[in-house]
């Protein structure tokens, strides 16, 4: 098994024969697709697509689960900020009433559209994030010429997103051994007792970024100055190159983009008028 | 020769402190030399340390005197990064020096800062690789690995570069024993090379001492002894000076004041073995010689 940043995926997974710019590239253009998708259905479809290209990547589906809650609680705070909290429109049509707050359709349609156009981009990003170490992204964003430093800060984000979890665990056990514990207390307690946590976390966080910039000098490195210009070999580049099959996939993707964007606002593909599942709910709600 | 690092009259202070951390330091280490710096803590070792990598004054605030000249010329006077690529550290704390997602990019940062090329970096990478003993770890995370093995990768990383000077400070305060054994191992094959100057702060004395060609007992940041290892450790008072030599240096200065022995002090495991059984020789033959 290889560690990626969101689990496991294992060795035999064919998405170790694809280079890591093709995932990256994978990510930032499917993820603009639902964009360009209006009809729930399409953006509905590209979700199982997701899910089924995470299936044949076998990354475990059954990690997937702690998605749902986040995707529960996603959908209630969208339908409500759309319908309850969504106003009042005299040129909308009521479909019903709940506690004196009227409920459009425009307003229900809207939500739902949004919600299904979240739920794909979330889903590219965890199969990105599913199928990808901390070193695959580095190697995509310095295989399209970023500049170092973009790069290496971007890893240095990731490596403290890690240090400080770490940290917090280590502050938290430290506070647990000495007889803090907040189990069964109310949750304006433990927010109050929050600060316990931070202010030793907050002066470990100083701390490691002052070693941090030690060990950076220590070895010669400097955002300025002569040390600065050395022009980099990328030594990590040469454990990557480019297969046949990883252009196809980058024309592929990028085919796929723009016959999206010239079916949807070219052709006016997609629209929600043509959404066969908005026509069947309004149907039903009317 | 010329000396590769010569400190004159030095005092650093930092800001908000009392007393100087470092105070009036005089010190002149020889190319090949293997230095140790022994001394209680808060005495002034890492400040020495950091101050020949050029990180003080470099990273740190304070008020500084005197000299401190690396291959004849003044910290100060160094680009940024130029003088790391002479003089390279490693820290106590493995994890606080790692700056790469993988061994393998850690142990390549270093030399790609040097703007080595790619075939040049491979084969240094392959050296040092091989003389660590990294080669399973390479694609593992940094973080994820054993102390000791953290500490190896942080030594490799450093030793990589091949800097004229390496600043070991407290390297194996965080090991096991056995971790400890592979790091000193590790430097014991470079002092057979000669190659480069190593200063070591350690507070593990039995495996220090048999490395040193010279010791250095700092204490309230100013240097009580320095010394020939050998020579250093033949005086009896180094306890009082806040030094806890293995217990078979002890054991012998024991004897010596015991009168039952009277050569020079053994300072290894190796040469006490020699020295002990020359002194059952003696009290065997003294036996016999008075019938007993």
């Amino acid at each position: 098994m290889n560690k990626t940043l969101l689990g496991y995926v294992p060795k035999e997974s064919p998405i170790y024969e694809v280079h890591p710019f093709v995932k990256l590239f994978f990510l930032l253009v499917v993820s603009l697709f639902p964009l360009f998708v209006a009809a729930p259905e399409w953006n509905f479809a590209l979700l199982v697509f997701l899910l089924a290209l995470m299936f044949v990547c076998r990354i475990d589906m059954r990690t997937l689960r702690i998605y749902v809650p986040v995707a529960i609680s996603m959908g209630t705070i969208i339908l409500l900020s759309y319908t309850i909290l969504g106003g009042r429109h005299a040129e909308f049509q009521v479909i019903a009433t709940l506690l004196g707050f009227p409920i459009y359709w425009e307003r229900l349609r809207d939500a739902l559209v949004v919600y299904f156009r979240i739920l794909p981009m979330i889903a590219t990003m965890v199969f990105f994030l599913s199928t990808s170490r901390e070193r695959d992204v580095i190697v995509a964003m310095r295989s399209i010429k970023l500049p170092f430093v973009v790069t290496y800060v971007f890893a240095m984000a990731l490596r403290s997103a890690g240090m400080v979890l770490e940290d917090f665990h280590i502050v938290r056990q430290a506070e647990q051994a000495r007889g803090f514990d907040t189990t069964g207390k109310s949750l304006a307690y433990k927010i109050r007792k929050y600060v316990m946590y931070m202010i030793p976390l907050f002066a470990l966080s100083l701390r490691r970024a002052e070693e941090f910039t030690n060990a950076l000098v220590a070895r010669g490195y400097s955002f300025t100055g002569k040390a600065a210009q050395v022009k980099r070999a990328d030594y990590i580049l040469t454990h990557y190159s480019y297969k046949i099959h990883d252009y196809i996939f980058i024309i592929l993707i990028a085919s796929a983009f723009i016959l999206l964007v010239y079916l949807s606002l070219g052709l006016g593909y997609f629209d929600l008028e043509k959404s066969l599942f908005i026509q069947w709910l309004h149907q039903l709600v009317s | 020769m010329e000396p590769i690092i010569e400190i004159v009259n030095y005092t650093w202070k930092y800001p908000d402190t009392e007393k100087p951390a470092l105070d009036g330091i005089d010190l002149t280490i020889m190319p090949g030399e293997f230095v140790g710096v022994i001394g209680p803590n808060g005495a002034g070792k890492t400040t020495l340390a950091l101050s020949m990598n050029g990180l003080i004054p470099g990273q740190y605030h304070g008020i500084k005197l005197g000299e401190v000249k690396v291959l004849g010329k003044e910290v100060e006077e160094y680009a940024k990064g130029e003088l790391q690529r002479h003089v390279g550290m490693v820290f106590s704390d493995p994890e606080a020096q790692f700056t790469a997602m993988t061994v393998e990019d850690e142990l390549v940062f270093g030399l790609e800062n040097l703007g080595l090329t790619r075939s040049e970096i491979k084969e240094r990478l392959e050296w040092v690789v091989e003389l660590t003993n990294l080669e399973r770890l390479l694609n593992k995370p940094p973080y994820e690995i054993s102390g000791g093995q953290k500490q190896r990768v942080a030594l490799a990383a450093v030793l990589a570069m091949m800097p004229e000077v390496m600043v070991l400070d407290e390297p194996t305060s965080m090991l096991d024993p056995l971790s400890r054994k592979r790091i000193f191992e590790v430097l014991s094959q470079l002092r057979r090379t000669k190659k480069h100057t190593i200063i070591m702060i350690e507070h593990s004395l039995e495996n220090l001492i048999p490395l040193t060609d010279r010791m250095i007992l700092l204490s309230d940041g100013k240097i009580v002894s320095n010394e020939n290892t050998r020579i250093f450790f033949q005086d009896a008072a180094v306890q009082e000076k806040g030094v806890y030599p293995s217990e078979v240096i002890q054991y012998f200065h024991s004897l010596k004041k015991q009168g039952w022995y009277e050569d020079e002090i053994p300072i290894t495991l190796e040469e006490s073995v020699e020295r002990q059984e020359k002194l059952l020789a003696a009290l065997n033959s003294a036996s016999h010689q008075r019938g007993v």
